[in-house]
């Protein structure tokens, strides 16, 4: 029977991580992912698992000496969030393109400036090219899961990439929930031992790491790189598929829907937003608004197909995001759904900006932004060439 | 013929290096006469093949110790940290094998720049943290595999090529930052100071950096550098020589807190007989060879008195 606990997001993660039993971790405490740490090295003091825990000096250390475990063999996981993954940048770029299948969950929040310590997307987001899979997740009960997942979708053979479990800070970091804790044996069953074959320093097989690399080389890794990527996009929904089928609990793998099947009008959401999207769309539907969900879990590798699937003959959609891209005016997500479109895309698309720096996005927000989409479906409003910004007080 | 065996046999230092293999490929690209790579041969025959070595970018990297054209520059597993992170990187690895149970020798052999400067604070981190890994600095004063920019261990009045020497400035305006006195003060197992133009010290210095197992062992190697500095490359092992007999660089060693001049210097030449075979410092006046002398007898008294301690 699995263990029903009422925990925070921070916690979620700890747990999940403790069950994937990581030989070393690392990490540098950092607003809010703070209690993520505490709990984590509170298990291992309790004896709940022997992993060496090494307390590094900052976030591009923590970071370097998960590479270093992980290319002596072991299996290793860290977190941070914002400023710390900034700092981290040098080493992170490296851990995906030395092909380590570390596993780092970021509690995402803002970018400074101004300074803020709140929620927000912006900080992975902004690193989304960087060689790791980054997958976005909703609730508590998702962190934990995915944190299962994750170890098996990096170390698969034909991924071999570090991943990145990322979740809102406060909103779900600090947020109470029931969480169901997987059982300890049917993890192990579900996640074998972590046996690097493609690159381990050890004196007993001897091998150079990273030497200077020319050009055509380099180029060949980046393809195999990208290929490993798009083998990420089958493996993840693999790896979703058996865990439902062993722990009972799905998430559609590099996306998933509500009430989307006869919808014309689409929301499209990533992370914690997607549970207020929900019950805003019950409203919706409640007065007859034919509209649904589309809501991204993967970013990278970014599910082009399915996203062109979903939206096929749809009257209009648009992406909430909660972050920025400076210099087109709207929000990373909405760039990533339009490429995915390309030419494919006959219907009015539109980009909201909102909730950024924790700021909430409410129910209301939400309701508006689905007036807006359906408005443009029945031609009364074109595709903006700005983001509309969700703000509060301005619902109406 | 290990270290452990090394404490019942007396063999000299001559019958060491005939007899332990060499670590390192034929045929690396340093310069002419360059003695950081007689040091690297030296320590890695020392340590043996039970090694994981960090060679971070800088010259030692920079000559394809970690490998080219699909072959390996060593016979041991070698890798290329970043510059700025390869004490933590190498806290990583040994962790892991104590994790496990294995006892490896984990081993940075890394420039000035990458220690004392961009890596500095992931080297006290991992010094504070107790990572047991073995830290050989090679301090040649500068960034010289990239063409000899100033560092925070070039001297005082040195030429580099980015504290030039023109009509309105003379050279770097600081004084060197006395790297292995600063890992001294962090308690760590076993701090030493060393040259190639004192091998058996050396060796013997790496013998006692693999005993240790509660902590780092930190050994920063005084390497002068004929391409940058502007000497004949038959002279190295001589300047080198200098830098100790005028007290520049003293050879001393710091075990769990206890400070011991490891070659008592007792008629120190001046530092201008050090100073004056380089090119990097043709320029200075006798005050700039004056303020020097100055901070070198400060720093040998203040290493004198931790002695007495
Ligand atoms: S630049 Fe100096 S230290 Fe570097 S390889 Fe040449 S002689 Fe050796």
């Amino acid at each position: 029977m699995e263990k029903l606990v009422v925990v925070d997001g921070n916690h979620a993660a700890a747990l999940g991580a403790l069950l994937c039993r990581p030989d070393v971790v690392a990490a540098y405490p950092i607003t809010p992912q703070t209690p993520l740490v505490e709990h984590f090295t509170q298990y291992i003091a309790d004896g709940a698992l022997d992993c060496a825990i090494l307390e590094p000096e900052s976030e591009h250390s923590a970071m370097s000496i998960l590479e270093g475990a992980s290319l002596a063999g072991g299996r290793t996981f860290t977190a941070t969030s914002s400023q710390g993954l900034a700092l981290m940048y040098e080493p992170y770029f490296r851990a995906s393109t030395m092909r380590l299948p570390i596993v780092m969950d970021i509690v995402n929040r803002e970018m400074i400036s101004p300074q803020t310590i709140w929620g927000g997307p912006q900080d992975s987001l902004s690193v989304r090219d960087a060689g790791w899979i980054q997958i976005y997740v909703e609730d508590n009960q998702e962190i934990l899961d995915m944190n299962v997942q994750a170890f098996k979708i990096a170390e698969h053979k034909d991924v071999l990439l570090p991943v990145n479990i990322c979740f809102d800070g406060f909103y779900l970091s600090h947020m109470t929930e029931g969480v169901l804790v997987c059982e300890q044996e049917k993890v192990d069953a579900f996640l074998p031992k972590y046996l690097p074959e493609h690159v381990k320093l050890d004196p007993e097989r001897p091998m150079a790491v990273d030497p200077l690399t020319p050009g055509a080389y380099l180029q060949y890794y980046r393809e195999l790189h990208m290929q490993a990527m798009d083998n990420a996009k089958k493996v993840i929904q693999q790896v979703n598929d058996e865990f439902a089928q062993l722990f009972g609990r799905s998430y559609g793998g590099l996306v998933d829907t509500y009430r989307l099947e006869d919808a014309d009008y689409v929301l499209i959401t990533m992370g914690s937003l997607t549970g207020t999207a929900r019950v805003a769309v019950d409203y919706a539907r409640q007065k007859g608004v034919k509209v649904g969900i589309l809501k991204l879990r993967s970013i990278r590798p970014f599910p082009k197909e399915l996203v062109q699937q979903y939206l096929k003959g749809r009257k209009a959609a648009g992406v909430v995001d909660r972050n920025v891209s400076f210099g087109w005016h709207c929000g990373i997500t909405y760039l990533e759904v339009l490429s995915a479109m390309g030419g494919a895309l006959n219907m009015p698309l539109l980009p909201f900006i909102g909730g950024l720096g924790g700021e909430d996005l409410t129910i209301e927000l939400l309701a508006k932004a689905i007036d807006y989409i359906v408005a443009a479906g029945k031609g009364r409003y074109n595709t903006p060439q700005q983001a509309i910004w969700l703000v509060k007080g301005e619902e109406e | 013929m290990r270290a452990a065996e090394m404490k019942t046999i007396k063999m000299s230092a001559t019958d060491k290096m005939l007899a332990y293999a060499d670590m390192v490929a034929p045929g690396i690209t340093s310069c002419e006469g360059c003695n950081v790579e007689l040091t690297m041969r030296t320590v890695l025959k020392v340590l043996g093949p039970n090694t994981i070595v960090a060679i971070p970018p800088g010259c030692m990297g920079g000559v394809q110790t970690v490998g080219w054209e699909d072959r390996m520059g060593t016979k041991i597993p070698v890798f290329f940290p970043l510059l700025d992170n390869t004490a933590s990187m190498l806290g990583g690895i040994k962790k892991y094998y104590e994790h496990i149970g294995r006892h490896v020798n984990v081993v940075a052999f890394a420039g000035d720049g990458a220690s004392v400067d961009a890596g500095f604070q992931a080297l006290s981190g991992a010094a504070e943290r107790g990572d047991n890994i073995i830290y050989i600095c090679y301090d040649n004063e500068g960034y010289m595999n990239t063409g000899f920019q100033r560092s925070g261990s070039t001297t005082k009045g040195s030429w580099t090529s980015t504290t030039p020497v023109g009509a309105a400035h003379k050279g770097k305006k600081t004084h060197r930052k006395d790297a292995p006195m600063i890992m001294a003060m962090h308690d760590i197992p076993y701090v030493a100071t060393a040259s190639p133009a004192y091998i058996p010290d050396l060796i013997a210095k790496v013998e006692k950096a693999m005993q240790v197992r509660d902590g780092m062992a930190y050994i920063h190697v005084y390497n002068a550098c004929s391409t940058g500095w502007g000497y004949q490359p038959c002279k190295s092992i001589d300047i080198c020589r200098r830098s100790v007999q005028t007290r520049f660089y003293p050879l001393y060693e710091v075990e769990h807190g206890k400070f011991k001049l490891s070659l008592d210097i007792k008629q120190p030449k001046p530092v201008k007989d050090f100073l004056n075979q380089l090119k990097k410092f043709r320029h200075l006046s006798e005050s700039d060879i004056l303020e020097i002398q100055e901070l070198v007898d400060r720093r040998w008294n203040r290493l004198l008195g931790l002695c007495q301690i």
